[in-house]
């Protein structure tokens, strides 16, 4: 559900799913893990592709910042409609820095 | 048709029609045995008869000798005695072999009357012979010797037609045996006429004065005779004859030519011309007797050789028979040891199969194998049998292992759902009816998404009369996020009434939060108080949507942007957001399943027409806009399910007239 790419040290992860709801939550978060736990702290999580969010699947993407912890950065880039409604509503915009484009993102985190 | 059938069917058919064809060449070579036996009985029989025909001539020449010679010579008579004996001799030998191989002959009973009937004619011819020897003068007159000589040449005629008419009987097959046959017959024409030639010459010879014309007419005759059969036998040289016969039949002509042809047409000329002859009756008689013999022993020799061809054929032919007998009796064996072979190891293994099969195909898994330890394909659909059998009864077992995993799934699944349902019932108990504290009325709409729900709410009175309330929606659904829901319930209730007077709302929720468990899902809420006296409220909206705030004159408002969930991050802050809750004014607090609630299309149900419908019901009851909620919603859904929890608890400030039972 998940494709990367390296841009400038950054990895960057495409959610190729339409839905992170409690079905894909798990895998998601196992797909993160191990993009984390293969050493890349610099992420954007590219989101542009994705309709909605449930409560679970944002669990799961807080619990991968927390895996991350002070080491590295994760981005959110290109969340729109309900799912920038729920990281508005969940102040989760206030955690994680928004980008509208993932080469913002990138740019940002590359700085 | 069952294969055993038609297997040993056609096994006992081939068996019996190959017995039937050894039979057929059994009886066939019984028949040709046969055959040859009766040759064997004929040939022996016609030997005696020759013999006994040559010794009757010899007879004939020495009575005729003593008849015509005058004289009573002791020596001649000798000679005519052993004549005779050697005539019995062979006459008792004939009917000897007549009476052995009577089986074999045709008519034994005939044959030995003729003998009998030639042995008594010799008998008065003898007599008659002894008669004219006895009588003085010794010398018969011309006439009786001549008749007694005719009466003994029929005798001997006599004897050799009977020979023939055996032969006549039974003709060999054979062209040597049939030469050789033939062969003795010329050479019997041929003793026959030296034989009377003797006698007649010997006669005339000895008494010059009576011989007569027709008798020397006759020795013409028998010299012609002799040529003839002597032209015969030549002719003959054709056939196949073996060596010896050859010989013997070329001494006996050369014999012949040589000696008693150049003296019998001397001595037939000197008696044509009536002068005296050079040679006497004494010597005559001997050279004729030389000629005989010689004659004789072709005659022994082709007799010996019929008899050895013969014995040869006999053996052959009964080696023969016996050589068909071991073959019939092969053929026999083998047909049996045939039947039996497709019986034991054909019919019966099928059989055995055969059934097994059956068993097995009506499930009969007992059924036991008949045991093949074969490597032909009786063995090999034995052993593919076997493994089909470990097969169906590992099938059997896996079934029945399945079922009883079945069985043991549908007993968990049962119990589960019966512990899930009294857990629904337990959470559904916990939440409050609709009811009025004080001057705030409340009424709640709950509907899991399956037995047990993430969401949960309450309403409290505190002991200073302030109305505390929240609403919560635990992180997932399904019984773990009940369980939280549950725990959080007691936990939210248990701090609102017992929060202190002066510690601000925000501080109990950040309280919470900072003590949530780190393993534990996180939930969002909105909890918040309404002071009655004041008529005003205040809310903390922790990542739940915004509340609608329905005012008594109709106008609908969200409170609130947001804030973090409770349990996320552990640092979280929070606001509280205080507003007017006037008489009349109602709270609409309701969780995320209410607008995420998606149609088959997968549209969202959306703030816009909760507010819609919350706008277009404003003037009715809470019941009445709760019902109609749940009744838009279903509809909107297509069906009775959910994909998410969804509660919505409706707080409403009474006013001070209105009266309690008429809202209820």
């Amino acid at each position: 559900m998940l494709t990367s790419e390296l841009r400038n040290n950054v990895l960057v992860v495409h959610v190729t799913e339409k839905r992170v709801d409690a079905s894909k939550a798990p895998l998601f978060k196992d797909e993160m893990t191990r993009c984390i736990d293969d050493g890349h702290h610099q992420l954007v999580l590219d989101l542009s592709g994705v309709d909605f969010v449930d409560s679970s699947g944002l669990g799961a993407i807080v619990s991968c910042l927390k895996r991350l912890g002070p080491r590295g950065s994760l981005a959110v880039a290109g969340a729109k409609g309900a799912v920038s409604r729920l990281f508005t509503l969940t102040r989760m915009d206030k955690v994680f820095a928004l980008h509208d484009t993932v080469d913002a993102a990138v740019e940002q985190l590359s700085a | 048709m069952k294969i055993r059938y038609i297997l040993l069917t056609l096994t006992i058919f081939l068996g019996v029609a190959l017995l039937v064809a050894v039979s057929v060449q059994i009886r066939t070579e019984i028949l040709q045995h046969q055959a040859a036996q009766r040759m064997v009985a004929s040939n022996a029989v016609r030997e005696h008869l020759l013999l006994n025909a040559n010794a009757l001539a010899q007879e004939r020449s020495r009575t005729v000798r003593l008849l015509v010679s005058g004289e009573a010579d002791a020596r001649h008579r000798e000679e005519l005695q052993e004549a005779r004996a050697r005539v019995d001799a062979t006459q008792e030998a004939a009917e000897q072999e007549i009476v052995e191989r009577s089986s074999d002959l045709r008519d034994p009973a005939r044959s030995l009357a003729s003998l009998s009937g030639v042995a008594r004619d010799l008998d008065a011819l003898r007599q008659q012979a002894d008669a004219y020897l006895s009588a003085d003068p010794q010398n018969p007159g011309s006439e009786p010797v001549q008749r007694w000589f005719r009466e003994a040449t029929r005798l001997i005629d006599e004897v050799q037609s009977f020979r023939l008419t055996l032969l006549q009987q039974e003709r060999p097959q054979d062209p040597a045996l049939r030469a050789e046959a033939v062969l003795r017959t010329y050479g019997g024409v041929l003793s026959e006429s030296i034989a009377r030639n003797q006698a007649i010459l010997t006669w005339a010879l000895s008494r010059p004065g009576e011989i007569n014309p027709a008798e020397l007419e006759a020795v013409g005759r028998n010299v012609g005779r002799a040529d003839l059969a002597w032209e015969l036998i030549q002719s003959q040289l054709t056939a196949p004859l073996s060596p010896s016969v050859r010989e013997a039949i070329s001494a006996a002509h050369a014999k012949y030519d040589t000696t008693l042809s150049p003296v019998q047409q001397t001595l037939s000329n000197a008696l044509q011309s009536q002068t005296r002859p050079a040679i006497s009756a004494q010597e005559w008689y001997e050279i004729a007797r030389q000629g005989l013999r010689s004659i004789a022993n072709m005659q022994q020799e082709l007799l010996r050789s019929s008899r050895d061809r013969l014995d040869l054929e006999l053996a052959q032919s009964r080696r023969s028979v016996f050589l068909w007998s071991i073959l019939l009796l092969c053929g026999f064996g083998a047909v049996l040891a045939s039947a039996l072979v497709v019986r034991l190891r054909v019919v019966r293994p099928l059989e055995a199969l055969s059934s097994a099969m059956l068993r097995l195909a009506e499930n009969d898994l007992s059924a036991p194998l008949p045991r093949q330890t074969r490597s032909d394909e009786i063995g090999e659909m034995s052993d593919a049998l076997r493994v089909f059998k470990a097969n169906a009864i590992r099938r059997q077992r896996s079934q029945q292992d399945k079922q009883m995993l079945h069985a043991r799934l549908k007993d968990a699944y049962r119990q589960l759902r019966k512990d899930l349902e009294a857990a629904a019932v337990i959470q559904t108990t916990m939440l409050p009816p609709p009811s009025t504290l004080g001057d705030v009325r409340y009424c709640g709409l709950f509907r899991p998404s399956s037995l047990v729900a993430g969401d949960t709410y309450n309403v409290v009175r505190r002991s200073d009369g302030g109305i505390g309330f929240f609403q919560i929606d635990v992180a997932g659904h399904g019984a773990p996020a009940a369980l939280v829901s549950v725990a959080s319930h007691q936990i939210l209730s248990q701090a609102i009434l017992t929060r202190p007077d002066g510690m601000r709302l925000e501080t109990l929720v950040e309280r919470i939060n900072a003590d949530w468990p780190e393993g534990l899902p996180y939930f969002t809420m909105v909890v918040g108080e309404i002071d009655v006296g004041a008529q005003r409220a205040a809310i903390i909206q922790a990542g739940h949507p915004a509340p609608l705030l329905l005012r008594a004159d109709g106008i609908v408002e969200p409170i609130g942007d947001g804030g973090f969930p409770v349990g996320m991050i552990s640092s979280a802050t929070y606001e509280t957001l205080e507003f007017d809750f006037r008489p009349g004014d109602r709270l609409l607090v309701y969780s995320d399943g209410l607008v995420e609630a998606e149609n088959r299309e997968g549209e969202q149900f959306s703030e816009e027409r909760l507010r819609g419908l919350v706008h277009e019901h404003a003037e009715g009851s809470t019941g009445i806009l709760l019902d109609s909620l749940d009744r838009v919603l279903r509809k909107w859904r297509g069906s009775e399910r959910l994909d998410d929890d969804l509660s919505v608890l409706m707080l409403e400030r009474l006013s001070e007239r209105t009266n309690v039972d008429a809202h209820l």
